[in-house]
């Protein structure tokens, strides 16, 4: 099964805007975006961004060892706006820079212990987390809970033009 | 020298990309049949032919590459245009769907592109309903020829609808007025008015002043936050088919329940943003 991720260039353009806004002590912003689902053919989803939450600055924790830390409050709120919405949840942030990025062994050992939570409260959508570039992205995905995740296979900005990058072999 | 060289202009990588995209084209009579062939000849990899017709005689003055013999052997257009494509692109990747579009969703929502050449201003505003929720851009055409009092006026749109842009109700192609008088819509110049050598510079040529004028403002018909399937759940089956492919996509499904509520004499308005 492969994963396909559509969003606006105005919802990247968002994304990308509010996560590299400075914190008064977090090295880094994170964010959620709430997506629907398709199923196409060719063992295909296709994963269609809704919007975008930005955690809110009181929500930081802080933490040293960490880029950013973020309390059980943002989380809650990611995970009511999902449930409310029907939507996949995606947790987001930014490495900044050029080229497609890597997700550092921190961001996957945090994912994987918070991401297969997401699916108590949403469990027909699959969830996931993602890692911006300047101009590309990275993510992975979660099918199930107890599943491997697997890398999202495609973004896609849909706009003029329509741009196609962090493709996955 | 290979068979695109000679628009190596577009970039560097642009065979790559190009072969690389799929367009789906719902109709492919007069508009659809010319774009599916200069979508050929631009080296676009993957069509997705979408039509249930079969060709007839008074196709052949508008169906590029439709011939006699295909009117004569009942053959379906989606094939006509196949061959066409395969013509041109041996290794073309063509799926063909001789069904109405509201049964090849599936293969609808995996392609980059859709192009719409359909009659009906109704199935125009469904078709890009579907196209928005999946974030697909729509390009729609459409071309009509009207008596202006002892002369004839050939006017025509091609419209690109985007995700989170102006749509067709937004440009007015699709209109209340229009969908409530949709009987009346081929003007005086009688049916399907549509013959090759108008199509050919419609679908060639275009300027589009509204499109300037609107730009890439936000759409007030459409909320971004109804993206995907209503019904999506995975935790079902990957392989399984929806028992019925018009409810199980939402616009699809709305566009149905739209449909029955004019036969009624019932017209929506479409909720305003909040």
């Amino acid at each position: 099964m492969k994963f396909t991720f559509k969003a606006t260039p105005a919802l990247f353009a968002r994304a990308r805007q509010d996560l590299a806004r400075k914190h008064p002590f977090a090295h880094e912003r994170v964010g959620f975006v709430f997506a629907g689902c398709a199923r196409a053919d060719d063992d295909l989803i296709v994963i269609t961004a809704r919007d975008y939450m930005p955690v809110d600055d009181e929500d930081y924790i802080r933490n040293p060892n960490v880029g950013a830390m973020i309390g059980s409050g943002a989380m809650r709120k990611g995970l009511q706006r999902a449930y409310a919405t029907r939507s996949a949840l995606f947790h987001i942030h930014t490495h900044g820079g050029r080229g497609t990025p890597e997700f550092s062994s921190v961001d996957l050992k945090d994912a994987q212990n918070f991401v297969p939570s997401f699916f108590n409260v949403v469990p027909a959508m699959p969830h996931g987390l993602i890692v911006l570039s300047n101009d590309s992205a990275r993510g992975r995905v979660w099918g199930a809970p107890k599943k491997k995740p697997v890398y999202i296979h495609r973004f896609v900005s849909v706009g003029s033009p329509l741009v196609r990058y962090g493709e996955v072999a | 020298m290979s068979r695109l060289d000679r628009q190596s202009f577009l970039g560097a990588d642009s065979d790559r990309t190009l072969n690389e995209l799929t367009v789906g084209y719902v109709g492919l009579g007069g508009g659809g049949s010319h774009v599916a062939q200069q979508a050929a000849h631009l080296g676009i990899g993957g069509h997705v032919l979408v039509d249930g017709d079969i060709v007839e005689d008074t196709n052949l003055n508008r169906l590029v590459s439709g011939t006699a013999k295909d009117a004569k052997d009942k053959r379906l257009k989606v094939d006509v245009a196949a061959r066409t494509i395969k013509a041109v692109n041996p290794s073309a990747r063509v799926k063909m769907c001789p069904v109405p579009w509201q049964q090849a969703l599936e293969e609808l929502k995996g392609c980059d592109v859709i192009i719409g050449g359909l009659d009906s201003v109704v199935a125009k505003d469904d078709l890009d309903r579907f196209c928005r929720r999946h974030l697909i851009p729509y390009i729609d055409m459409g071309m009509d020829v009207h008596d202006t009092g002892g002369a004839y006026l050939i006017a025509g749109q091609v419209v690109l609808s985007s995700p989170g842009c102006p749509c067709l109700r937004c440009f007015g192609v699709v209109t209340e007025d229009g969908l409530a008088q949709e009987a009346k819509r081929y003007g005086a110049a009688g049916s399907r008015p549509q013959v090759v050598w108008p199509n050919g510079n419609k679908n060639t040529v275009r300027s589009s002043p509204r499109v300037a004028m609107l730009g890439d403002r936000p759409c007030p018909h459409t909320s971004a936050l109804e993206t995907g399937d209503v019904r999506f759940d995975i935790r079902g089956d990957s392989k399984r088919k929806p028992s019925s492919p018009v409810a199980a996509d939402g616009a699809a499904a709305q566009g149905a329940t739209r449909r029955l509520l004019r036969k009624l004499g019932i017209f929506l308005r479409p909720a305003p943003e909040t």
